[in-house]
């Protein structure tokens, strides 16, 4: 014969999650089996134990505010550096550009500027390529 | 925290002003670390998992409904986080140090120093017991027992149909029931 109490119900009425009706009906099943008393107990157990086993949180010292923090900030601070020198690299461009300034020294200042970026540029892209490629990137501390 | 406080702090954080986030966090960070430590069984990977929870949450929160409530969305993605975080080699649960950390209940220690050995013990070995049992069975207990989150809180935050909860839970305790048993706890 099917157990009139099934292992759903059980749980339900261990945690508090079954309406009065059908608790009343578990406690009407309960009082009659033995086995169902002694699998209930268990559970009772292990629940109490679960609630000895709290521990303090704030005993583990420092919040993780501040990392937090700092990563969530750090992009509107790039974004707001990345747009600055956009717009000032671009305005110093255009007055250089429509100065009068001779032709030939345009010509070596926009050399040396735009080697200096094609330098950054490769500094920055060996780098990205060595950090996808590095074994140990993932580990912390 | 009040809920119509946590919705203005959200509001204002999807409006882009991470200032208001500080209370969120704060709020939310001892729960969120006693779920993450009995997940990943040692504090350090449990502060970064942590960490890194807060930040993807702040990170999604314009996919975030208002209407909602906060609490079971950020336990989902530190759920998520620490899961992900066991998959990967950078951790696995480990139960480290655990012990001093352990609250010292009063009336342990009112009923002497015998009382508080015994419970310290028998809170070692269901540590131990947590580290047996897989890590499904220990996220639903730690949501129940430790968070004591309800059936419908616990669903939205393992992402499964209510109905399967008492299931799940059932199977948990039997599994860890059978770890203690195999570390010679014995049940009533």
């Amino acid at each position: 014969m099917a157990p009139r109490v099934s292992s759903d119900d059980l749980m339900r009425y261990l945690d508090g999650e079954m309406p009065p009706e059908e608790r009343a009906r578990v406690d009407t099943e309960l009082s009659t089996s033995t086995e169902l008393q002694r699998e209930l107990a268990i559970f009772r157990a292990l629940k109490a134990d679960f609630r000895e086993l709290s521990f303090n949180a704030a005993e583990y010292g420092e919040s993780v505010w501040d990392r937090v923090n700092e990563r969530v900030t750090r992009p509107i601070g790039w974004i707001l550096v990345a747009a600055g020198a956009t717009v000032w690299t671009s305005y110093g461009t255009y007055i250089f550009a429509t100065s009068s300034t001779n032709p030939w020294e345009k010509l070596a200042t926009g050399a040396i500027a735009i080697g200096i970026l094609m330098l950054l540029a490769s500094v920055i892209w060996e780098r990205y390529r060595e950090l996808q490629n590095d074994p140990y990137r993932d580990v912390h501390r | 925290m009040q809920p119509d406080l946590e919705r203005e702090l959200i509001r204002k954080c999807k409006a882009g002003d991470a200032r208001f986030y500080e209370p969120l966090v704060r709020a939310y960070e001892p729960a969120g670390l006693r779920l993450a430590v009995a997940m990943m069984g040692n504090d350090q990977d449990a502060q970064d998992a942590l960490q890194e929870a807060f930040i993807k949450t702040y990170d999604t929160l314009h996919r975030y409904d208002l209407r909602r409530p906060f609490g079971p969305w950020f336990f989902q993605i530190l759920r998520n986080q620490c899961r992900d975080m066991l998959r990967s080699r950078k951790a696995k649960f480990k139960v480290e140090a655990l012990d001093e950390r352990l609250e010292q209940r009063p009336a342990d220690v009112e009923r002497g120093p015998e009382r508080s050995r015994q419970r310290n013990a028998a809170r070692e070995m269901l540590w131990q017991g947590l580290e047996l049992i897989g890590t499904e069975h220990r996220e639903i207990l730690v949501l129940k027992e430790l968070e004591g989150f309800r059936y419908t809180e616990i669903a939205q935050i393992l992402e499964i149909p209510e109905g399967t909860v008492a299931s799940r839970l059932y199977h948990a305790r039997h599994a860890l029931r059978d770890a203690l048993l195999g570390l010679n706890v014995e049940y009533p």
